[in-house]
């Protein structure tokens, strides 16, 4: 049985929020963060329920929506996401009102938002939908086990079109902790500088994709979802090699069949050896797009990838911002992404053209 | 009562983020809920809180809540009576 991708929506750091091809221009960012670029999102929530809602609520409604606009439906029969960090925002506002009320007189309005689970229910409230409901929190698998789940239930034939996203909002707060850990680079880079940067550390980012799923082929459909896999810890480079050929042999993919590889690469230099190791020992000719420049480095990033890849097989072209190495030629027909979060969470994702 | 309605109107603005919502904007009869301001259940708890923090009043019993909430005259008219009842 097929996967189809009907229809796909993001909100991040670039101005993606639309529907229609990909951004021409990229917005500049210097700095260790890249801040949402944030729509008006009164064009697809109204004004009594956005006085509710996080960032990241915004965020991912926003993504769902345009994502089933551009499917064509109104209601899909199950939403599932994904999330590392959950309603964050929400969560410290919760949390800093218990401390300083000394846990008493708390507003339920930020406890309701603070749990992970949100985005799914508020858009599952908004459409109406009371069909299966779930969200992922796992790490930088989060995205990834989102589709796996949406997946599985495609195949077993439970319910015809779903709706699967991702969505991780970044902070005030989140920075400052996430900085301790000795994450992000110290030194000034831009969009044009970080991906070859081949420095300690990388850039935060935030951002929110959702995917219509469904089983049959229409007019709207985007992109085929012909595969996808996840690597928790390889011992080594040789291991994720073997891995990325054994699922390029389980979805009958030759590596000449595949017209680009779209990688992780976030300018760590560390953490970028395996991606620079892929390309030149497993695809060495295969063309390479970056996407970590676009939108930064968070747990569910690899959704953006996603989005990006759908754009480039819907419009049949790679936008010259994503590329990062060799020349595209002729038909984009397969799509591989390849992406890991801290060196830990590796994963593949293949896509192909419909 | 006219310097409490209009600091309950600043305060119920403030907490339940009306953000289209001027405080001179909500009239001091119109109805908080459903037609009127388009208040809702999560808004009610909202404001037993406000009540609570800024005035030190407990809503004893629940049933009083729809008559309480009504307008701002209402929860004006139910902190004035329970200010001179201390």
């Amino acid at each position: 049985m097929n996967i189809y991708i009907q229809g796909t929506g993001c909100v991040s750091p670039q101005a993606t929020a639309t529907e229609g091809p990909f951004p021409a221009a990229v917005i500049p960012w210097q700095g260790a963060r890249l801040k949402n670029w944030d729509p008006d999102y009164k064009q697809w929530i109204d004004v009594k329920l956005i006085r509710r809602m996080g960032r990241v609520i915004k965020m991912g409604v926003a993504s769902a929506k345009l994502s089933l606009q551009e499917a064509g439906i109104e209601k899909p029969e199950a939403i599932i996401t994904g999330t590392a960090y959950g309603c964050l925002d929400d969560t410290g506002v919760f949390l800093t009102k218990m401390i300083n009320q000394q846990e008493e007189l708390l507003t339920p309005t930020a406890f309701i938002q603070s749990t992970h689970n949100t985005v799914a229910g508020q858009i599952a409230l908004m459409l109406g939908c009371h069909g299966y409901n779930n969200t992922f929190v796992h790490k930088g698998f989060s995205f990834e086990n989102a589709l796996l789940d949406s997946i599985m239930i495609l195949r077993e034939g439970r319910t015809g079109s779903i709706l699967a996203g991702a969505m991780d909002e970044l902070t005030d707060h989140s920075f400052k902790i996430l900085s301790r850990f000795d994450l992000y680079k110290k030194e000034p880079v831009t969009q044009d500088s970080l991906l070859r940067s081949n420095t300690h550390g990388t850039v935060a980012g935030e951002g929110a994709a959702s995917f219509v799923l469904g089983t049959e082929k229409g007019a709207h459909t985007k992109a085929k979802l012909s595969g996808l896999t996840t690597l928790y810890r390889p011992a080594g480079k040789a291991e994720i090699m073997a891995d990325i050929e054994a699922f390029l042999a389980a979805h009958s993919c030759n590596r000449e069949e595949i017209s680009l590889i779209i990688t992780g690469r976030n300018g760590d230099v560390a953490g970028d050896e395996w991606y620079e190791h892929v390309e030149n020992n497993l695809l060495p000719e295969i063309p390479v797009a970056c996407f970590k420049h676009l939108c930064g480095e968070y747990p569910t990033a690899s959704a953006f990838a996603m989005w990006m890849a759908c754009r480039i097989l819907a419009e049949q072209a790679v936008p010259a911002s994503a590329m990062f190495k060799g020349n595209v030629k002729g038909k984009q027909q397969k799509i591989l992404i390849y992406n890991h979060h801290k060196q830990t969470h590796h994963s593949l994702i293949l896509l192909s053209a419909c | 009562m006219e310097n409490l309605m209009a600091a309950l109107k600043a305060q119920i603005v403030e907490q339940l983020n009306l953000q289209e919502v001027k405080p001179e904007d909500i009239g001091d009869d119109q109805p908080l809920f459903k037609d009127g301001l388009g208040l809702d259940s999560i808004d009610a708890l909202e404001i037993i809180v406000l009540l609570q923090q800024h005035y030190g009043i407990r809503i004893a019993n629940p049933e009083q809540g729809p008559e309480i909430f009504y307008s701002v005259r209402t929860i004006a008219e139910f902190i004035t009576a329970h200010q001179n009842k201390q």
